[in-house]
């Protein structure tokens, strides 16, 4: 089997190595909207970062980000920080997603955190904030269910 | 367009396609206007390996589904109003049934549930070859004749290129 989410030797070895970018690099249109991850300065998980990228602008005159752009920075940073949060190497597969859009997400780098709230055998439930000037003035927050698959093993 | 004009099924038609033809990351990915009218929109997003979000597997982002309801049922708001207003989305939520696979168009479809005064309450779904993929309920704010820019209506329906229109000016989140 190829390199990939499914494969549990894969998956296990790049969750110990926490190489994010190696997930992120199967994750097209991630790639395309600009998300990178980094180790987060302040805590333990991650601090994930959309870049304010012309194609990503949903209003031109304002200008602001289009705001399903924004949620699927955040169901980015949701669904990797899952797999390196998580007890063991699970398989995250969305199934539903609520974000509120606190205020216009302008052209500018957007950052975000994620907290694992309950990780359960079958399902994880993870809350997402993303800001831009100051992490206590949010843009949008959003939570999102997983169910956690087991990968395949080779 | 005259003012007491009630849009045509194409008049609508015509405004959305602009709308979407404005957004850059609608019109960058190619998103198209099948039908427009105060009772609903159909958009289609052609397939591109840039919407994966597994590629080994073949998958669609989930996030590509969030973007496509939410310009979806933002579209729909605007045939669905007494008049154009500018109406920014409050909140969304999607429930995806399935994820979407490579090599296939997503057609979405979305109608307005109710308009009160402050807000628009909205519905859409997301399907492949006829498979239901998603489903999503958004909510929009009226910001109001008072915050809606003078001349969007006439920038919907105009002519000329949509980039010189105050078409999508939008106020802070009241």
């Amino acid at each position: 089997m190829r390199d990939g989410f499914h494969d549990i030797e894969w998956l296990a070895r790049t969750r110990a190595e926490g190489d994010v970018q190696a997930w992120l690099s199967l994750m097209p249109y991630a790639r395309r909207i600009g998300v990178t991850a980094q180790a987060d300065p302040d805590g333990e998980g991650l601090l994930f970062r959309l870049d304010p990228r012309e194609e990503n602008v949903g209003n031109v005159l304002l200008p602001a980000l289009h705001g399903g752009v924004v949620a699927a920075f955040m169901e980015t940073a949701a669904t990797l920080d899952l797999m390196l949060a998580a007890r063991e190497p699970r398989l995250p597969r969305i199934v539903d997603l609520s974000i509120d859009y606190l205020r216009t997400a302008r052209v500018v780098p957007t950052l975000a955190r994620c907290t694992l709230l309950r990780e359960g055998r079958r399902l994880g439930n993870v809350q997402v904030t993303a800001w831009q000037e100051r992490e206590g003035v949010p843009i949008a927050t959003a939570r999102l269910h997983f169910v956690l698959g087991a990968p395949s093993a080779r | 367009m005259p003012p007491d004009h009630t849009p045509s099924a194409a008049d609508w038609h015509r405004a959305l396609a602009r709308f979407v033809a404005v957004i850059p990351h609608t019109r960058a990915l190619g998103l198209e206007v099948l039908e427009a009218t105060p009772e609903g929109v159909t958009l289609r997003l052609p397939w591109h390996e840039d919407l994966l979000g597994d590629a080994p597997r073949g998958l669609v982002h989930g996030g590509v589904l969030t973007m496509l309801l939410d310009t979806a049922c933002g579209a729909a708001v605007l045939p669905a109003l007494p008049a154009p207003e500018v109406c920014p989305t409050l909140d969304l939520r999607v429930d995806h049934f399935r994820p979407g696979v490579a090599g296939q168009a997503i057609l979405a479809e979305a109608r307005v549930v109710r308009v009160t005064a402050s807000v628009v309450f909205t519905e859409g779904t997301l399907r492949q070859q006829a498979q239901p993929l998603a489903r999503g309920i958004g909510n929009f704010v009226r910001l109001g004749p008072r915050n809606t820019p003078p001349g969007f209506a006439e920038a919907l329906f105009a002519e000329q290129p949509f980039d010189e229109a105050p078409f999508e000016e939008r106020n802070d989140h009241a």
